[in-house]
């Protein structure tokens, strides 16, 4: 058992400079920029859905999507200022009323106008590319946030890690939206509730160990 | 233990004025909690820059602050110093995250309180799946204070004393001296497979003759 003295002066030795971090803001900044660059890569590349205009002027589809567009901004700013150890929690009410709004409006006009199944049928064509949209948004965005935040490993892993799902899910849910037609509901629901649940989910469940491979290493003392 | 280890650690505060251990007064009597945690912000700032000395005396004068922190979840001073210690591996590891513009003591008192409750509840979790050895495991291991399994053995063995001798030898070798088949082939010059046999048979036997002595 190494006395208290002696490890703090073994931390004083041969101390190097850190680089502080960027304010929160800023940071959550520089990640919502990436998550932007990533839907306009997307948006080049497979093409909006050839109905966006029309689905402009519907009302319940503008209002869902930027409720789900402000969830997914919000919560990356709560995920920010939450992994840091001297900000309130209360920060994690931030994405809340966003978050009521998009699951309503999507609860809604599901009860509202509820199709089983599409005109043609559920083609595995579109779930294929809705799926792709998944990967391709989703992934990038979660390895990122994960390494940004990466110092909340010994403080609060879990609801970071969840806060940053959300906003995850949420942009990702945004994304499908835009550029696929989603046209059942069963596929509306899956895709937006079914997204968001997965991925709080695994983000709650695998949190620790996700922050443990990106985690700052600190030698560990025998409890 | 006196609190249980969910309960919120918000009453851990920097500034008290009335507290019983308040370290402010090793101090010094002219050093307010202000002056202190403005020092401490400075202290740090220079740490983040590379400053060995400002770092040291960071730490070396947290330290008393943090054990008294600790002195409200632990008892021994073993536990005490330990959760200091892993308080400093984390002020180590994450001291980038602390922004110079706001007060040092929020920044620390967090991480205290997040590692002491972290370290309570992994206790706990590890005591929910350990038993304290008492003296009754240490009767139940030993063989000779067994007393109660005497008369099942004196049966055993009278019932092994009854196997015809082929079997009764294969029974000893390989089951109460537990050789294996080979030492047992060798010592007793059977070939492996009638040992087998002869152990299945006497086992057949054996089953039969305990089984029935109870019976009657």
């Amino acid at each position: 058992m190494i006395k208290t003295s002696d490890l703090v002066s073994s931390l004083a030795r041969d101390l190097p400079p850190v680089r502080r971090l960027r304010p929160p803001l800023v940071r959550a900044g520089c990640w919502l920029m990436l998550a932007a660059a990533i839907l306009a890569l997307l948006a080049v590349a497979q093409g909006l859905r050839p109905d966006l205009a029309r689905c402009l002027d519907d009302p319940a589809f503008v209002t869902g999507l930027a409720a789900s567009l402000l969830t997914g901004i919000l919560a990356a700013v709560a995920a920010f200022l939450v992994s840091l150890p001297d900000r309130s929690r209360l920060w994690l009410l931030l994405p809340l009323p966003a978050l009521v709004i998009w699951l309503s409006n999507t609860g809604y006009q599901c009860l509202s106008q509820w199709v089983s199944v599409g005109p043609d049928g559920i083609s595995s064509g579109e779930a294929a590319r809705c799926f792709a949209t998944l990967v391709l948004t989703s992934l990038p965005l979660s390895l990122v946030m994960l390494v940004m935040l990466r110092h909340a490993a010994p403080l609060r892993p879990r609801i970071v890690t969840v806060t940053g799902s959300l906003s995850v899910a949420a942009l990702t849910a945004s994304a499908l939206s835009l550029f696929h037609a989603l046209d059942a509901t069963m596929m509306i629901l899956m895709w937006n509730l079914g997204t968001a649940i997965i991925f709080v989910a695994l983000g709650g469940v695998f949190s620790r160990r996700m922050f443990r491979w990106v985690a700052p290493r600190a030698p560990t003392i025998s409890q | 233990m006196a609190r249980g280890p969910h309960e919120n650690p918000s009453h851990l505060r920097l500034v008290s004025e009335s507290a019983p251990h308040d370290p402010a007064r090793d101090n010094g009597p002219g050093i307010t909690p202000k002056a202190r945690d403005v020092d401490w912000a400075i202290l740090m700032a220079h740490a983040q820059d590379g400053d060995s000395d400002a770092y040291l005396r960071l730490l070396q004068e947290t330290t008393p602050y943090l054990r008294s922190l600790a002195q409200r979840w632990y008892h021994e001073p073993q536990d005490i110093e330990d959760a200091v210690q892993d308080i400093f591996l984390t002020v180590h590891a994450i001291r980038h995250t602390y922004d110079p513009a706001r007060p040092f003591g929020p920044w620390l008192v967090a991480i205290a309180s997040r590692r002491l409750v972290d370290r309570l509840r992994h206790r706990g979790r590890r005591k929910a799946h350990e038993a304290p050895l008492t003296t009754e495991h240490e009767t139940f291991i030993g063989t000779g204070t067994n007393l109660e399994e005497e008369p099942d053995r004196k049966g055993l063995v009278a019932a092994i004393d009854r196997l015809p001798p082929k079997q009764r030898q294969a029974i000893s070798l390989l089951k109460l001296k537990e050789m294996s088949l080979k030492e047992a082939a060798k010592v007793s010059g059977m070939s492996i497979v009638s040992l087998k046999v002869a152990t299945h048979r006497a086992l057949k036997n054996l089953r039969k003759m305990l089984t029935d002595g109870k019976d009657t």
